[in-house]
């Protein structure tokens, strides 16, 4: 090595970092109204098979790029591929009419595309994580689990342009199920010539929904969404292009966003308290529900309803989310999301709510506990409490556990482990007390009041009763098909759950964002896909 | 040589070897399993796609299809990013990291030297001074604050680079700077204490007192006797960077692989943890290998005949 030359590079290599220094370019932005947003997302999307996809983001490219039967649209769904629906022979068979609608290379969307999607996906061939979404279509659970042939899944094409579905029970939100990614259409062509590498790029895939994917080759984290010229009601979408940008940091998405980088970004708790007045700010209400089980199996102590009443009135919900949390998130009413379902104008939150049973009231909270103490014979208790070892969640213990211990006799220990063994150790009951979050599938009650029927899998607490399991039965077998009667089991079951304590619900989660008011018309779903852009536009 | 490079490649190979099987079992022992969905899938089901991905096998025998894949270069296909192949996913995403490390380890080395040396040349001046402070600095700054102010300051207000994001030169300045301070301040550091140690040496002053001049002496004499455990330093300093990376890769958006190897740990997604390790353990083996070649080419002395 000659040192000079080195000398020299070394030189050249500082002298470079000035010189760079100085010849940013300041870009300037033309003030013309181009129908393109810049949207950011804060996690890689990983698929664009709706077989395999398991991930928020992913299903939100797909719901922007692909169209099921039905489209959501706010807290309804709309026609998509189906122009209409009927369903007979009480609940179970649902026949689809399909428009004449064409994939983006043009070749027809058919009632066919749908079958060789839904066996796809059923197929244990596929591995798909979403198979139990399909539970009710006739044959699927013995499908996936590898004792029949997918041929035998209750879908059949009656033509290009009909499409029968059989249930095995009536399910009056199946409607909600087909405007989610995983029932939607696949162009068989397409899958067959990619074969495995099927979908995991822009270019093997087929698109027929409003926009096409461009610019993602399977890992990259930009890309972006084209207008579908194909796209059966192309005339209404008025985004050219929507920018995607994968931003992991908060803090540069934020950067980013006051930079007129994005048009729209996602804030965590510590921004939302800056930003909270900011005309751009807006939160929107998650179907999740966040929640304490009281494992009744492990601790015979927590099968007295005193005790776990006196757990859910000495937690201050309202204080937990104003202050803990900050973040746009809001005190429960009880287990069933706010503004996730409504019937007939109301919303089901309110219906079922039992202000006993959630209210924070610590003198209420101290009788009743010592009542409880009192009845199974206990003066002290020890318990712990399991939770995610992310900041946030330890935060959220730590509150929880300040308010718990304001019980004389009760010494709370916080757990917080990985996501991953908190699931583990949740199902395998070894816990007292865990925090657990439910967010739903779809936007129905149902799929959070079955979690707790006392067979259930994710019931990790085991409570258990009777005439709730009874209610719930009834709203899926002889209530299954009038709405109204439907409801009300639900509400009535959830009274019970609520009345009897089955678990504290702690809050529901919001999405906290900022949007340059330019932006209108996207539309915010509390159920995947969250966020679609096919009625958006800039102003 | 060659039979000394045969020699250092065997071994890298068994370390490799070594460093692959107690990943792979280690990593089995953790908690959880690569379904996301795991919480609503039947027993049934999730049976149904282990078979699939061969999961459902002894472990030894997991294992064994594992190495024969590695062997004929079949790393297995990734769970976070269904479908896709592992190599293909290091492979493109590899660039970028390599392309921000590599700009920072020589930025970082190579600025390093000029303050040290500037520092032992000027000792116990004001220059000497500012050299150390810098060194400091950069040693207890930690690469992603620096680069959170880095972005604040000249991305975000003075707007001279891009906040984030990648697509040319301009996107990696921000990203080098950040990662370049720690080497930068380690060598120059080493660079200072040697040279001032070989400054004072009698060949130096043999050299003064034959007339030669100022600049002649640090050029042929002491820069490259300083050299020496300056190199020693640079693969722990790369070990640095790829760590430092995963970080700084978050912050600036870049599509690197840092992060992902966290994030296929976080969800268990073996082929991919796998996969990373091998590539991030043979990286380490050749960088250590090269410094051992270079500290020939700089010393004779060490040189290897064997």
């Amino acid at each position: 090595m000659k040192l000079n030359s080195f000398a020299k590079l070394s030189g050249v290599a500082l002298l470079s970092a000035l010189v760079l220094a100085g010849c940013g370019s300041k870009s300037s932005s033309t003030g013309t109204k181009k129908q393109t947003l810049n949207w950011m997302v804060p996690s890689s999307i990983s698929t664009m098979d709706t077989s395999k996809m398991t991930d928020l983001y992913s299903s939100q490219v797909a719901n922007a790029t692909n169209e099921g039967l039905l489209r959501m649209g706010n807290s309804k769904v709309t026609p998509g591929v189906a122009k209409s629906y009927k369903i007979s022979n009480g609940g179970k068979t649902w026949t689809f009419n399909l428009r004449h609608s064409k994939w983006n290379d043009g070749k027809p969307v058919t009632a066919e595309d749908f079958v060789f999607a839904w066996q796809r996906t059923v197929s244990p061939k596929t591995a798909s994580q979403y198979a139990y979404i399909f539970g009710n279509v006739k044959n699927a659970t013995q499908i996936s689990a590898g004792k029949m042939s997918p041929s035998k899944l209750g879908v059949k094409a009656d033509g290009n342009y009909k499409l029968v579905v059989t249930l095995n029970k009536p399910q009056s939100f199946f409607k909600y199920m087909v405007a989610q990614g995983y029932y939607f259409p696949q162009e068989k062509s397409i899958v067959q010539k990619y074969g495995s590498n099927y979908a995991t790029n822009a270019t093997k895939n087929g698109y027929n929904g409003p926009f096409i994917l461009k610019g993602w080759n399977g890992t990259n984290d930009t890309f972006k969404l084209v207008k579908n010229p194909k796209y059966w009601d192309a005339k209404k979408v008025k985004l050219s292009t929507v920018n995607f940008q994968t931003i992991k940091d908060p803090s540069t998405a934020l950067n980013s966003y006051q930079s007129n980088k994005l048009d729209f970004t996602t804030l965590n708790g510590t921004q939302v308290k800056q930003y909270k007045n900011n005309k751009d700010y807006h939160d929107y209400l998650e179907a999740s529900s966040f929640y304490l089980e009281m494992n009744e199996k492990k601790d015979p102590m927590f099968k007295n309803k005193n005790i776990r009443r006196a757990l859910s009135l000495a937690i201050d919900k309202k204080q937990f989310v104003d202050k803990v949390l900050a973040d746009g998130s809001i005190a429960p009413k009880g287990y069933v999301p706010a503004k996730m379902s409504s019937h007939n104008g109301k919303d089901f939150a309110d219906q079922a709510y039992v202000k006993d049973a959630v209210e924070y009231n610590l003198a209420q909270a101290k009788k009743y506990w010592a009542k409880g103490l009192k009845e199974t014979g206990k003066k002290s208790v020890s318990l712990t409490l399991l939770s995610d070892d992310t900041d946030g969640a330890k935060k959220n213990t730590e509150f929880v556990q300040s308010q718990l211990t304001k019980l004389p006799g009760l010494k709370i220990t916080n757990q917080n482990v990985p996501f991953k063994t908190r699931l583990s150790r949740s199902q395998n009951g070894q816990f007292d007390l865990v925090i657990t979050a439910w967010i739903a599938d779809y936007p129905d009650p149902s799929n959070f009041l079955d979690l707790f029927t006392s067979t259930n899998s994710q019931n990790n607490g085991k409570w258990k009763n009777a005439q709730y399991d009874a209610l719930i039965k009834k709203s899926e077998s002889t209530d299954a098909n009038n709405e109204t009667a439907r409801w009300n089991d639900m509400v009535q079951a959830e009274k019970i759950l609520m009345n009897d304590q089955g678990i504290v619900p702690l809050y529901q989660q919001a999405q906290s964002t900022l949007m340059q008011s330019k932006v209108k018309g996207v539309q915010f779903f509390p159920t995947s896909p969250q966020w679609a852009w096919d009625k958006a536009s800039i102003k | 040589m060659a039979k000394y490079l045969a020699k250092r490649i065997f071994y890298i190979i068994l370390t490799l070897f070594i460093v692959t099987t107690a990943t792979f079992f280690l990593m089995k022992f953790m908690p959880g399993t690569p379904l996301t969905n795991q919480a609503k899938l039947t027993p049934g089901q999730i049976h149904q796609i282990y078979k699939q991905y061969g999961l459902d096998k002894p472990l030894w025998q997991q294992y064994l299809v594992y190495l024969g894949g590695v062997v004929h270069g079949n790393f297995g296909t990734s769970f976070q990013f269904s479908n896709q192949p592992v190599s293909y996913l290091i492979g493109s995403r590899m660039g970028p990291s390599l392309t921000i490390g590599g700009e920072a380890m020589v930025v970082g080395v190579l600025a390093g030297l000029v303050v040290g040396a500037i520092g032992a040349i000027k000792a116990n001046t004001w220059v000497d001074t500012t050299a150390t402070i810098i060194s400091i600095l950069g040693v207890s700054i930690p690469s992603f604050v620096l680069a959170v102010l880095l972005q604040y300051y000249l991305g975000l207000k003075l707007r001279w680079f891009p906040i984030a994001d990648w697509g040319g030169f301009m996107y990696t300045v921000l990203p080098t700077l950040a990662l370049a301070a720690s080497p930068l301040a380690e060598t120059a550091r080493f660079m200072r204490t040697q040279m001032v140690d070989v400054l004072s040496s009698d060949y130096i002053e043999l050299a003064k007192a034959k007339g030669m001049g100022k600049v002649g002496i640090i050029y042929h004499h002491a820069l490259r006797n300083s050299l020496i455990p300056v190199v020693t330093i640079v693969g722990p300093l790369a070990v640095g960077i790829m760590t430092g990376s995963m970080v700084v890769e978050n912050i600036f958006s870049i599509p690197g692989i840092g992060e992902q190897f966290v994030k296929s740990v976080l969800t268990n997604d073996y082929p991919t943890i796998m996969g990373l390790t091998i590539v991030y353990c043979a990286m380490l083996c050749v960088v250590l290998l090269i410094t051992d070649i270079v500290y020939g080419i700089i010393d004779p002395r060490i040189r290897i005949n064997k």
